[in-house]
Parts: C-alpha cells; structure tokens; sequence
C-alpha cells in the first residue's frame, strides 16, 4: 500500500495538478472569506464543471477548495465577528476582540498556521491509516452516534454565556429549527406549511448568514460615521517568520486540536462545525489561564482553526474506504469521484490507485501550500478590506451573502428564510441571546434525533440499546464528565480554599 | 404561492410569446437552441450521474450540434425538479430527469402539483434492481436461512433501507407481503450509512440496489437479486425468482418531458434515444458508472410508469409507508 503512495507522487507533480491545486486554494480561502459562500457549495458548483476533466485534475481543485476555505473562513471571523463558515463560528470567540485590541494581523497568522499544521496532520492520517482507522467508523451505529451528537450539545454549556437562561433558549430554539422538513422515520411532514422546499429541513448555511453575518451589517450601516472602521483598522502586521516563533507554544493544542479534527472527521455526521467547537472547549478547559479566553486568546484561535481543517482529509477516510461522507463536503466530494467513474469503497484503492494516492498527496500540498498562499493574502490584502468606508463595505457583504443563499438551491425562498433569521439575529443580538447555541443546536438536534430514533428501531423499543456496548459506555462517561466534572472539580477546590467559585453560577470552569 | 407561481407562470408565458414572433416566421428544425434536462438531485448523485453520462449520446443523435445543458434542482427527493418540468412549456427545450416508483409514490402521499398526465415519457435509461444483504456475523448467508428467521424469530427482523417511499420501501413491502411476516423497518438518511451499518453489524440485513453493494462483496452477504433474469453486474448472483421468491424490484431512472409535446420534437427526441441507449461507447461508461441500464422508450417507458402508479396505490390502500 505504502508503494502505492510512493508511486503516485510522479503524477501528481505534473504542472495542471499542481496548478489546479494552487487554483484550489487561492478559490477557497476568497470562497471561505464571503460569508455565504461555503466549500460545500463551491465544490457542488464545481463538480458539473470537472465531468470533462483528468480526475486527478478535478480532485486537486476540491482538494485546494476544502483546504481553502476552511481557513478562508476565519478570516471575516476574526476581522467583522462574521463567521465566513460554519466551522469558523468558534474562531470568532478570540478573533474578534483580538482584531479589536488592534492585533487583527497577528490573529490571522496564528489561524492560517493553525489550519495548515491542522490540513498536514489530517492528510497524514489519511494517507498512513486510512484503511485501520475506516474500521473506527464501523463501531459506530445509531446508538453509539446518537452519544457522539449528546456529547457534542453537552459543549453548549461552555457556550451559554453570561445569562444560562437565555443561552438555553437559543439552544433550544436551534434544536426547534432542526425538526422542520419530513420526519426521519415516518416521513411525515413537520412545520413545512406545505412548502416543498422545507421538506429537506433548513440548510446550516441559510440560518448561519442569517442569524451571524446580517446583524453585524446593520451594525455598519447603523452607524455609518464611525471613523475608526470597526476599531480595527490597523492590524498591525508582522512578517510571518517574525511571528512564527512566538507560536510555537501553541503546540499542545495543536497536537489536541488535530486529533479531535481527525477524530471527529472520521465520523459520519456533524463535521468541522463540531470538531471547532469541542476542541476550543477542550483547549479552555487544558488552559492554565481559562479566564482570558473569548477576550483575545490567540489560543483560542490556534485551537478552532487546527480543528477545522484537521476534520478535511479526515472526513474523506470514510468517504473514501467505505463510500460515507464523514461532512457535506466529503458528500459532495464523493458526487466528484462518481461523475468520474470512481465508486468509492475498497475496490477504489485497488482498481484506481494512481488516483486515490495522487488525491491524498494533494491533500498534503493543499495543506502545505496554505500557509504560503494564506499567509500572503491574509498579511498584506485583508487590512484594505477594513479601510472602506462603513456603508460601503456592509452594501457589498449584503449583496454576497444574498447571492450566495441564492445560490445554495438557486431559489429565492432560501434567501426570504435567510433575511427572517437575520431580523431574528438582529433582535437576539440586542437583546442578549448568544448565537453559538442556535448553530449547535440546529447542527446536532436533528443528528440525535434522527439517531437515536434508528437506534430505538433496530432495538424494537428497547432503551438498553443505548448502552449496550463499550463504544457508547465511553462516550456516556465522556458527556458525564464534561456537563458535571467542571462543578464537582470546583466544589472540590471551593471546600479547599473556600473562595466558593463563580458566584453567579455560570459553569465556565 | 400559487398566486405567484400563476403569475411568473404568465409572465413566462407573455415573455416567450413575444420572443415566438421572430422565429415563427421560419420555422427552424428542433433543437434550435439549448435544450435544458432537469435534474431533481445534486450533482454527482445516481440519478444526476445518470442524466450527465446520457447527455452527450442524445446530443450525438440529435445531430446538428444539438447542446444540452444540465441543471440541478435538488430538493425534496426530486419533487421540486419534476414539477418544475411538468409546469414548463412542452416546446422541446426542457426535459427532466424522472424516478420510479419515487416520482409516482410522491403522487400518493403527498399534495403533488403533477400526475402520471403530466409527462410525455421519453425513456427510462437505468433500472438499478434491489438486493437483499446481511451481515456477516448475522449468520444468515442463504435466503432460506434469512427467511426462516424472519418468520420464526419471536421480533420481527430488523431491516435497513434508505429511502421512505422509495424503491428499498417498495421491496421491503413486496416481500413482507410474499413471506406474510411483519419487518421492522430501518429507515436510515440514503445507502451509504444503511450499508455502513450493515457491515458494523448494527443492523442484522439490509435492502440496497445492486450498484450500491459492488466492490463490498467480501464484507456482506448478498442474498440473491430482484430482477426478471441475471444481472450483467454480477452474474453469479441468482435471482429471487431462481430461489422461488417472486420478488422483483428496482430503482429506475429516466427522462421525460412536459405533456403535450409537438409530434416531431418527440419523434426526434424518441429516436435519438432509441440510438443512445446502444451505442456501445454509452453502455461502457454507463457500466464504468455503475448504472444498470434497461432502456424502456416511449410508449414502453408509459407502460411501465403506469404498473408502477397501480401497484403504489394497492400498497397505498393497504399498508401505507407513512
């Protein structure tokens, strides 16, 4: 197998996949920065396009692309507080008061080394252990994911904010998004109002725009006059290699932050969203000093981005041995290999080699050139975009970001939906209600509904089901310990030192 | 909605009227313009790999540098592209993309805004027949020895399948029926995850469709195939029918139009099918794609649509799927 790898190295260096890879790149980080655009949609516009394509070709572009755009996103993240992703949502935790506190420049090198360090390590696992790490994803059944999807809400919890009620009715109202469209098992129709176009449910990408790139809009428009754009004006960039150094004690995270990305990749479902968010969880909760998170820890960016593009190749382990997308992207990917006649599932490694192998080494590029392509554009293109004047620069994120809904179905029923969360944004935002909830809960709702329904089936009704094994053993421990372990631990201390913890109850540990 | 669907419906209407004025005057030969197929999935799915393989055949038999131009209306399991054809105008230029028994089934269970009249049948291009599979610690490597369990185990046998009201739901009924035994159905989200968990022994069997369990044949058990005589994807695979289960059932895909198309557009569509579906260069990438194909064309294609809306309403009648 190894040889395999070896020998597809001579293709992939031929001067139109590397180019098609550089392309890739360059085109995901712009698609990732346009809040709106996300890779899924930039790859499902482009696999029509590669059907008259050489594969090898048409798989470096969606290489680059989901690459790309995984850090692309960070970037509006950490300079607007817009997500350009969904899986960048966590990046604006830290990113945002970074860029606020003038330090926007060094913020976005610490995301693009991340992303890269995160891309090379997931196209590692795929290229060394994609076959023993594929039978990882056969332990889990319905069950054992309808925990995974437990323990990924259980996270909500470092997410509540300052007010636990309301951050618990924004992650209710998230779940309540997620049971809109035809029932998982039986079919029937819920809240859809007799449109066919709620019958699939409401794509992430539409509440996402809406609830997180129209309020912060109006903010620009509302007050147009503001002189210091945003307070970030200057991002006070240093050359990357005067920056690298100071990073380098980011390795801890790194290291953790990668293997959940790679963790979590290799699972079907929830993708580099989730992968963010439990690995920023994480990181807080390993961090000497937790209390200077969401007020600018570059940390915490290192730990968000890391994950995000080590869910990418990861995801494609799955997609790849065994035919299941572990994200949309790996789903819209795998649409990519069968429009050129590559079945995913075993027989591909040994009928089509020469591109499985050449697909993963453009992973390993893709990752590696990230941090040259990224790090160029972010450093020296980005500050511009600040320096617009207010309504200027909030007329053009409305006009993307409509086209960009549009074109997620090519229909203007998405793009009505997207402005009604937006007005609901608007209202959360000034009434206090944090947003990440809303995102997990729509994210992981429908996932542990519909699994734990499957589950229930399959056990005739049977609740034991759910605990019937060691792989759903551990993860219950798991949830146990991250909604319960922060209290106990500070019961624990406050008996020691009696300072008694947080007074007011907020479960931040 | 449906205000504003009549009224964009009309507007459409008034706008190719006036562009009918100029070339009503000589009337060019079809296609004079790009003809465009909608597809009612995302691109790079079975029935969109399958509209896009066919394409270039049927541009071939059109002749005259015919253009064919492809668009993804996903949505709905199709429903939203398929109406959006039966509401186009019947002049040629819009084809649609079409599933059986799915497109009938939706007809039944849901408030659909088109019928079997809709349509002017043009040809079914694939017919991906179902299998019957289980897991390799289930034990269960014969259909005899998956029948008996079916009927004797005190549960009923859980099975997964992928699609509610589509065609796994379908045979799933068909041999509840046959074996007059209740099955707990596994309805997981499409074929990839119910083969996944087929194979981590989460579910014991599982219906898929032939090209759906190619290349994993050494980590399931195929049972036997639902389809009239062998299939040339694995001919050593025998049928129900050879086992004396009269199971037959399958996935099918084609192309249609609206209703009321002029008689020589659908001579020449018809015709160009009839070439395409033997090119031997269009049944070698059809092969290469996985897609079992069975050409139904026409008249044919009609037959076929209409048996597959009587047998979905007699199951509809009798053990509705939702």
């Amino acid at each position: 197998m190894y040889g395999d790898l070896i020998n597809a190295l001579p293709t992939v260096l031929t001067v139109a996949n590397f180019a098609a890879i550089v392309i890739g790149v360059i085109a995901g980080i712009v698609v990732g920065a346009l809040p709106g655009l996300s890779a899924t949609m930039a790859i499902s516009v482009l696999v029509p396009f590669t059907f008259g394509l050489d594969p090898l070709v048409a798989l470096g572009l969606m290489a680059g692309i989901y690459n790309g755009a995984m850090y692309g996103g960070a970037i509006p993240a950490i300079l607007l507080r817009i997500p350009g992703t969904p899986a960048a949502v966590a990046t604006c935790f830290d990113g945002y008061p970074m860029a606020q506190q003038g330090k926007g420049g060094y913020a976005l090198q610490v995301a693009v080394v991340s992303s890269s360090i995160g891309g090379i390590a997931s196209a590692l696992a795929l290229m060394l252990l994609a076959p023993p790490l594929s039978r990882v994803t056969l332990l889990f059944g319905p069950s054992e994911i309808f925990w995974i999807a437990v323990f990924g809400l259980s996270s909500v919890v470092f997410l509540l904010g300052k007010h636990v009620v309301k951050g618990l009715i924004s992650a209710a109202s998230g779940v309540l998004v997620s049971s809109v469209g035809a029932d998982p098992i039986l079919g029937v129709d819920r809240f859809t109002f007799g449109q066919l176009e709620l019958l699939d449910g409401i794509n992430i990408v539409i509440l996402l725009v809406g609830l997180y790139a129209l309020p912060p809009v109006i903010d620009l428009l509302e007050k147009p006059l503001k002189t210091d754009a945003l307070g970030t004006g200057k991002l006070h960039t240093q050359s990357l290699l005067t920056s690298l150094p100071s990073m380098f004690r980011f390795w801890r995270t790194w290291l953790r932050s990668s293997l959940f990305g790679i963790w979590i990749g290799i699972l079907p479902g929830a993708g580099g969203s989730m992968a963010a968010f439990l690995s920023y969880n994480e990181a807080r909760r390993a961090s000497k000093t937790p209390e200077t998170w969401g007020q600018g820890e570059p940390e915490g960016i290192a730990a968000s981005e890391t994950a995000n593009n080590a869910d990418t190749a990861a995801a494609l382990i799955p997609a790849l041995t065994l035919g299941i997308p572990g994200t949309a992207v790996a789903a819209v990917m795998m649409g990519g290999l069968l429009i050129h006649g590559l079945q995913p599932g075993p027989m591909l490694f040994r009928e089509n080699p020469d591109v499985v192998f050449g697909f993963m080494w453009q992973f390993l590029f893709g990752a590696i050139l990230l941090i040259f392509l990224g790090g160029s554009l972010a450093t020296n293109n980005f500050a511009r975009v600040l320096r617009l004047p207010r309504p200027l620069l909030g007329a053009m994120i409305i006009v993307l970001m409509l086209v960009g809904v549009y074109s997620i179905h090519g229909r203007m029923f998405d793009v009505y939906l997207m402005l009604g969360f937006g007005a609901i944004g608007y209202l959360m935002d000034k009434l206090d209600f944090p947003l990440p909830p809303v995102v997990l809960g729509l994210i992981l709702g429908g996932f542990a509904e519909e699994n734990l329904r499957l589950a229930l089936r399959i056990g005739q009704g049977d609740w034991s089901i759910l605990w019937h094994n060691v792989t759903s053993q551990l993860l219950i421990v798991l949830t146990i310990g991250v909604v319960f372990g922060p209290g106990i631990l500070r019961r624990i201390r406050g008996k020691r030192g009696k300072d008694g913890g947080d007074a007011d109850g907020n479960p931040t540990p | 909605m449906t205000e504003l669907k009549t009224f964009s419906m009309k507007r459409m209407a008034f706008a190719l009227s006036l562009l009918c004025i100029v070339p009503a005057a000589a009337h060019a030969e079809y296609p004079e313009k790009p003809i465009e197929l909608i597809v009612g999935f995302s691109a790079g799915g079975g029935t969109d790999v399958m509209a896009r393989t066919t394409v270039p055949y049927i541009e071939k038999y059109l002749g005259d540098g015919a253009q064919i131009v492809v668009k993804n209306v996903p949505g709905a399991s199709g429903q939203i592209g398929v109406t959006q054809v039966a509401h186009s105008d019947p002049d040629g230029y819009t084809l649609g993309t079409y599933n059986l028994p799915g497109m009938m089934a939706r007809t039944l269970d849901r408030e659909s805004d088109y019928d079997a009249d809709s349509f002017t049948f043009l040809a079914n291009i694939v017919n991906d027949p179902n299998v019957i599979v289980t897991s390799k610690e289930s034990g269960l490597d014969t259909l005899d020895k998956f029948l008996d369990a079916a009927k004797n185990d005190p549960k009923p046998l859980s099975v997964g399948m992928s699609s509610l009201g589509g065609d796994d739901h379908f045979a799933l009924i068909k041999l509840g029926s046959l074996i007059g035994q209740d099955l707990t159905i596994i309805p997981f989200k499409g074929s990839a995850p119910t083969r996944t968990a087929l194979m981590g022994g989460h579910v014991p069997v599982a219906i898929l469709n032939i090209s759906e369990v190619s290349g994993f044949e050494d980590q399931m058990n195929i049972l036997g195939i639902a389809r009239n005589e062998r299939s040339d994807f694995a001919p050593d695979l025998p049928t129900f029918k050879e086992q004396g289960l009269d199971l037959v059932n399958g996935s099918m895909r084609g192309i249609v139009a609206p209703a009321g198309l002029p008689g020589d557009v659908k001579a020449k569509l018809l015709a160009a099918f009839e070439k395409a579906v033997v090119d031997p260069d269009f049944l070698k990438s059809m092969k290469e794609t996985a897609n079992p194909v069975e050409p139904h064309i026409g008249d044919d294609f009609k037959a076929t649509n209409a048996d597959a809306l009587e047998w979905a309403k007699k199951v509809w009648t009798t053990s509705p799927w939702k």
